[in-house]
């Protein structure tokens, strides 16, 4: 017996200290033979395959950057986790991104994450409803219960623009939180009037007879830039050239991306299980490298106004 | 238990006719229409989807991923809840001095610590662990309290009359009387790890299966989300009978198994 607890306190011991040893770096910038071993926090949706693309590609790895991508759902952890440099880099959506600016949060955007295609009836996301539903337009929308993926957030704040926009009054929609995922039940079951939602969820909900009312992202801004990938100031002060080099490898992704759909849509099936059938129809959003700050002061003023984000953010800050 | 099977042949024909129930009422309930098949797809489809997930080297990577990081927190958990658990429950003062703290400590929800294990360990492997092991680990502990308490006074006085030293009475008293405890906080601790295991994983997307599923999900794919969750299940069932096997055999001198055996 007292071999056995020998044993299990040694092997415990060797656990510990091999977690000890992966984890000494906190940076999680190790070089070795000059190559950066870089954290990026992702959602695995459709919006991110540039940088699954790049990676193939070798974008990263001719700029001496060995990427590994931390996925979860929702992306709760990739704010906290860029900022406590569990990742080098995160991917959010500007809303977010301008909440935590006002927030003080230590960030700072270093490349273009995904836009709005701009074109309403061609867009990768967009207000949808059940086939038989009384509501045609974004201006039906007034008083209804609409589900977003997430409350006070860019969601409801487009969705608000849409149904002004149609000159509809928004003031009274009821918002509710349900995950992308569970929207095309949730709107089948009658418990929501409609849903925002994004690819591959919202070709989901079209294939079985839902139509799209409104494309809050067109409504909102031209082509709005909806995410972007940040970085800490921390590390951007730390290693400027690491977020150069991150930054150049990201927007040849980014063009990359966006001139070769079908290597997109391949991808996409490596990091998501989108059935390939849906992924060969879907709608892809649009990559470009510039960050259309038109768009993104847009985003702070509707977000300002229904007093989704708190002060006014200072995009000199955020933005690069 | 491959006695009590082989002595009581009908309890395990029960066991398999409720689990064919079961698939013949998944395989149904779609078919007519009462759930619709875009939801709950029928027992068929996610059987097929699983045998896809079964020929990717991905799947087993996460069944791996998952099964390191129940394994691991496991022991960690069984031994600082073993080592602890016979410290204090042998030592009356310190006994004394954690009890509230103990009790206020256990009911933590484990998952309610994911915003810290997000900001110290990120997305990996350590953040399953520390889950795993703050929940598994009051299961054994408690368990080794109670099991320390239960050691018979006047075999304690015996053992201290023919000068047993303190280590002799831990090896020769106290641990055959706590090892039923012991073995059923591991037991209990065994379920919940895998639980927390692949909650971390769906929740704060820690490599495993739980991550494939919130994949799935966001994919909608439907009937390889299912099969991922059957999976989950499968895995806890043959868990258990694992936990099970182990507590007779390590057991078997002991009244409590001794009795069931006979029965």
């Amino acid at each position: 017996m007292r071999r056995y607890i020998a044993g299990i306190a040694t092997a415990v011991l060797v656990a510990a200290v091999a977690g000890c040893g992966s984890s000494g770096d906190s940076g999680g910038t190790a070089t070795e033979n000059g190559t950066t071993k870089v954290k990026v926090g992702v959602i695995p949706i459709v919006d991110v395959a540039p940088i699954y693309l790049g990676q193939k590609k070798g974008f990263f790895a001719s700029r001496k950057i060995e990427l590994t991508m931390e996925s979860g759902q929702g992306g709760a952890a990739i704010v906290p986790g860029v900022v406590s440099g569990q990742f080098q880099f995160g991917f959010s959506n500007l809303t977010s991104l301008l909440i935590a600016q006002t927030k003080s949060v230590p960030i700072k955007v270093v490349s273009n994450g995904v836009a709005s295609t701009g074109k309403a009836g061609a867009d990768f996301g967009g207000v949808t409803v059940k086939k038989d539903s009384p509501i045609k337009t974004a201006a039906d929308l007034a008083g209804k219960k609409v589900a977003v993926n997430t409350l006070k957030n860019i969601g409801d704040t487009t969705v608000r623009e849409s149904v002004r926009k149609a000159g509809g009054d928004p003031s009274g929609i009821k918002f509710v939180e349900i995950p992308f995922p569970n929207m095309p039940a949730a709107l089948d079951a009658g418990q929501v009037d409609a849903a925002w939602v994004v690819e591959p969820s919202l070709s989901a909900i079209t294939a079985t007879g839902g139509r799209v009312v409104a494309w809050n992202y067109v409504d909102a801004a031209p082509n709005l830039t909806v995410a972007a990938y940040f970085t800490s100031t921390k590390l951007l002060a730390d290693k400027p050239d690491l977020i150069k080099s991150f930054t150049a490898a990201m927007n040849e992704s980014l063009s990359y991306a966006d001139s070769h759909p079908d290597e997109v849509r391949d991808i996409i099936g490596s990091y998501t299980k989108i059935d390939p059938a849906v992924r060969a129809k879907l709608t892809l959003p649009k990559w470009p490298t510039e960050i259309n700050r038109a768009s993104v002061e847009t985003l702070a003023k509707l977000g300002t106004q229904d007093g989704v984000i708190t002060g006014t953010p200072d995009l000199s800050k955020l933005l690069p | 238990m491959t006695v009590a099977v082989r002595r009581r042949p009908g309890l395990a024909l029960y066991g398999l006719a409720g689990m064919a129930a079961l698939l013949a009422l998944v395989e149904l309930l779609p078919r007519i229409g009462v759930v619709s098949p875009r939801y709950l797809p029928p027992a068929s489809r996610i059987a097929a989807a699983l045998a896809d997930e079964a020929g990717t080297a991905q799947f087993w990577a996460a069944v791996r991923d998952t099964l390191v990081g129940w394994a691991l927190g496991l022991l960690i958990a069984v031994v600082a809840g073993v080592v602890i658990g016979v410290v204090i429950g042998s030592i009356p003062v310190l006994r004394a001095i954690t009890a509230s703290t103990v009790e206020f400590l256990r009911p933590i929800p484990s998952v309610a610590l994911i915003p810290l294990a997000v900001l110290l360990y990120g997305t990996d492997l350590r953040s399953t662990l520390l889950l795993v092991v703050y929940a598994a680990f009051w299961q054994v502990l408690v368990q080794v309290l109670y099991g320390v308490a239960d050691v018979d006074p006047v075999a304690d006085e015996t053992a201290r009359s023919y000068r047993l030293g303190p280590w002799a009475r831990v090896r020769y008293l106290l641990w055959p009387t706590a090892l039923p405890y012991v073995l059923t906080g591991v037991r209990l601790a065994a379920a919940v790890a895998l639980v927390l295991a692949v909650t971390t994983e769906l929740i704060i997307g820690a490599p495993g299966l739980g991550a494939q599923i919130a994949v799935a999900q966001t994919s909608q794919a439907v009937p390889t989300m299912y099969a991922l969750v059957v999976v989950t299940g499968l895995l806890g069932v043959a868990i258990n009978l694992a936990a099970r096997s182990a507590e007779h055999r390590l057991l078997g001198w002991h009244q409590s198994v001794r009795a069931e055996e006979a029965a």
